[in-house]
């Protein structure tokens, strides 16, 4: 096993990997930028590295850096965490040939899957089913609209480098093939510097159900089940489950098998997700490999007991799966929600900012993944994941309500959250009875606003606070004890 | 005592009687009475009971409000009579129609104007990125743009004006 291990990320990711490394006895390198140098995972990690401005260029997409770093403190590994570069093949080829170990696949593994299209190819040759669609990408528009014809309307039209959502159209008509064909090529030419595009059909409300695999260097895969993860914003999920309300256990096998088939047929090592979309006629077809820890990894472990990140660290040490496929028994139901810096009133707008006030939730079957701190400034630079809180029990009735009773009691104030729009979807009836489709917050959520009933009571709390404290900040001295109001109210009458 | 607080765009008249009791007080809210009491659990830390009903929540001052927390939903409050008056609009709230601030703190990424340029209303001027979320800034009206006080790579906040457009003399079409 490794002795020393970099962690090339930052937040609730670097956190939580530094926390398994601690337990296995490996020295953590942290790494940080300037709007992060009072971050928790640079507090937390046996030392640090300091890699230069806040701009991602210059800090943790910057592969030299990284790599100098680990080389610099004596680190034998680098974790890439998720985001960042952690799907980025350049960078694990460099950590290879600088004779680092990088906790992930190897990096033509993450080059072929990282392409659209060879991706298809693979799983498709390994007999994996993917969504009616082109094989190979294209410039040419009379091609295309053939080709349209062929897979039939609606088509899904993606650009073949693409990624969030950039140089995707929808077509539901002939006549606005060609339009939607141009404009999405111009703006995947100016954001990816490649114009060529490719055609899928388009399903109709369905699921994102996803399967998390393991797989080793000596050629075992398993899978550790699936996750439901179709709530979703701006095409990035906000709440997932599992196990997935909508499997029955054929499903579940036919979709575990599919998934390490992917895994196989791609040389898989380390920890990855199978992504597939789930239509409402119960056929499943592949959507892309993850090659990297999921951000909601922890709802796997909360089901099957193991550490992820644990795993991914022997695997990268090359050591063997240590249990076989039937081993592996999930129990109970998991849910997790993403706590973001958002504002969900106004279309989920960023909200950085300093955390005035950050009171965790506890008790039974609660987790929560949290990188910042009261008082903490949350930059602006990076994602604005708070933390991930993660309820389990029994089943998932049980969880739900859970959630709902952890994300009650969670507070956070300073910035904006998604706090209050998650209790709003977890007691909604279309969630409570597992009716969840990618298109759920557009479809019921649409034009959430926060309830307003409590809004007396909270006028109440202001009076009293003033009443309480009402020189705390306009004298600039915080009183000793907590006096009542009578002894400070001065001279005022009712 | 009468306190007029401002949550969302509500600032109902809201009166604090005090008790027998010193620790509770008698509210009243349009026809809505309240009988509460509350112990205070720590610096920013309160247990209230309305009615007979408990409810933790916390307390933090903010700029210009305080933001209140309960049952995981979090509040600003902010006291009407203590509101800056901004410029422009008398009553204040609304900004100078002319000028152009960024909705949260962030980061310019792009300016697609320069000064003398005449603008239409809804055109993009300054595209700023927060959070990986890039957000085009538009003119909230026609006119020329007469002032750019940011520049590339500049961390900007709300009420920051980037740019400020002035109506063009004679042109009311």
């Amino acid at each position: 096993m490794f002795s020393k291990v970099l962690i090339a990320n930052r937040g609730e990711i670097a956190l939580r990997i530094i926390r398994t490394c601690r337990e296995m006895g490996i020295a953590t390198v942290a790494v940080y930028s300037e709007a992060d140098a009072l971050a928790l995972h640079v507090l937390e990690a046996d030392e640090s590295v300091f890699l230069g401005e806040s701009e991602p260029s210059e800090s943790y997409l910057n592969i030299e850096k990284l790599v100098a770093a680990a080389k610099n403190t004596g680190a034998e590994a680098v974790h890439p965490g998720y985001g960042f570069l952690a799907e980025n093949p350049d960078f694990a080829e460099a950590c290879e040939a600088s004779g680092l170990t990088f906790v992930g696949p190897p990096s033509k593994v993450i080059r072929d899957l990282g392409s659209k299209t060879v991706a298809r190819r693979i799983m498709t040759a390994a007999g994996v089913p993917v969504i009616p669609g082109m094989l190979d990408a294209a410039t040419d528009i009379d091609l295309l609209f053939m080709e349209a014809d062929r897979i039939g309307y609606p088509v899904l039209v993606k650009a073949v480098a693409g990624g969030g959502g950039k140089g995707m159209r929808i077509v539901s008509r002939q006549d606005e093939f060609q339009e939607a064909c141009l404009s999405a090529m111009g703006e995947a030419e100016k954001a990816f510097g490649n114009g060529a595009l490719y055609l899928e059909k388009l399903l109709e409300s369905p699921r994102h159900v996803e399967f998390q695999i393991l797989a080793d260097q000596q050629g075992h895969v398993v899978h550790l089940y699936e996750r439901e993860c179709s709530i979703q914003r701006r095409h990035q999920k906000i709440i997932e489950e599992t196990p997935s309300p909508a499997l029955n256990s054929s499903l579940r096998d036919a979709m575990g098998r599919a998934a390490v088939s992917a895994a196989g047929a791609s040389g898989y090592v380390n920890a990855g997700t199978v992504e597939f979309l789930l239509d409402p006629s119960g056929s499943f077809y592949f959507l892309e490999v993850n090659t990297r820890l999921q951000v909601e990894h922890p709802i796997t472990e909360m089901t099957t007991g193991l550490d992820l990140v644990r795993l991914q660290m022997e695997i990268a040490a090359g050591s063997p799966l240590p249990f076989k496929q039937e081993e592996v028994l999930p129990r109970g139901h998991a849910i997790e929600c993403r706590i973001y810096a958002e504002d969900p009133e106004n279309n989920f707008f960023p909200s950085p900012g300093v955390v005035l006030l950050h009171r965790e939730p506890a008790g039974p079957g609660i987790r929560n993944d949290c990188g910042i701190y009261q008082g903490f400034r949350i930059p602006v630079e990076y994602d604005p994941i708070i933390s991930k809180l993660v309820a389990a029990a029994g089943c998932r009735d049980e969880a739900i309500r859970r959630m709902i009773r952890a994300l009650e009691g969670y507070a956070v104030a300073g910035v904006r959250t998604t706090i209050p729009f998650l209790i709003d979807v977890l007691k909604s009836q279309e969630f409570v009875q597992g009716r969840t489709h990618t298109d759920f917050i557009e479809r019921h959520f649409g034009e959430w606003t926060q309830k307003r009933e409590n809004a007396d009571l909270v006028r109440m709390l202001y009076v009293i606070d003033e009443l309480c404290f009402p020189k705390r900040t306009a004298a600039g001295v915080k009183l000793a004890g907590i006096p009542t109001p009578w002894q400070t109210l001065g001279g005022w009458s009712l | 005592m009468k306190y007029r607080l401002k949550v969302g765009e509500d600032i109902p008249d809201l009166h604090v009687f005090k008790t027998e009791d010193p620790t509770a007080l008698r509210f009243t809210a349009g026809d809505q009475e309240y009988d509460v009491s509350y112990k205070v659990l720590g610096e920013n830390h309160y247990r209230l009971t309305v009615d007979g009903k408990s409810t933790e929540a916390f307390v933090v001052r903010g700029d210009h409000g305080k933001h209140v927390v309960v049952k995981g939903s979090s509040f600003f409050v902010q006291d009407a009579d203590e509101l800056p008056q901004r410029r422009g609009k008398p009553g204040g709230g609304e900004e100078a129609p002319g000028e152009v601030t960024p909705p949260m703190p962030a980061v310019v990424v792009r300016i697609m104007v320069k000064e003398g340029d005449r603008v239409k209303k809804g055109q993009g001027l300054v595209v700023v990125t927060a959070m990986k979320m890039e957000t085009t800034l538009a003119a909230p009206r026609d006119g020329l743009v007469s002032k750019i006080n940011t520049s590339v790579h500049a961390k900007v906040a709300p009420g920051d004006i980037l740019v400020e457009i002035e109506e063009e003399a004679g042109n009311h079409e």
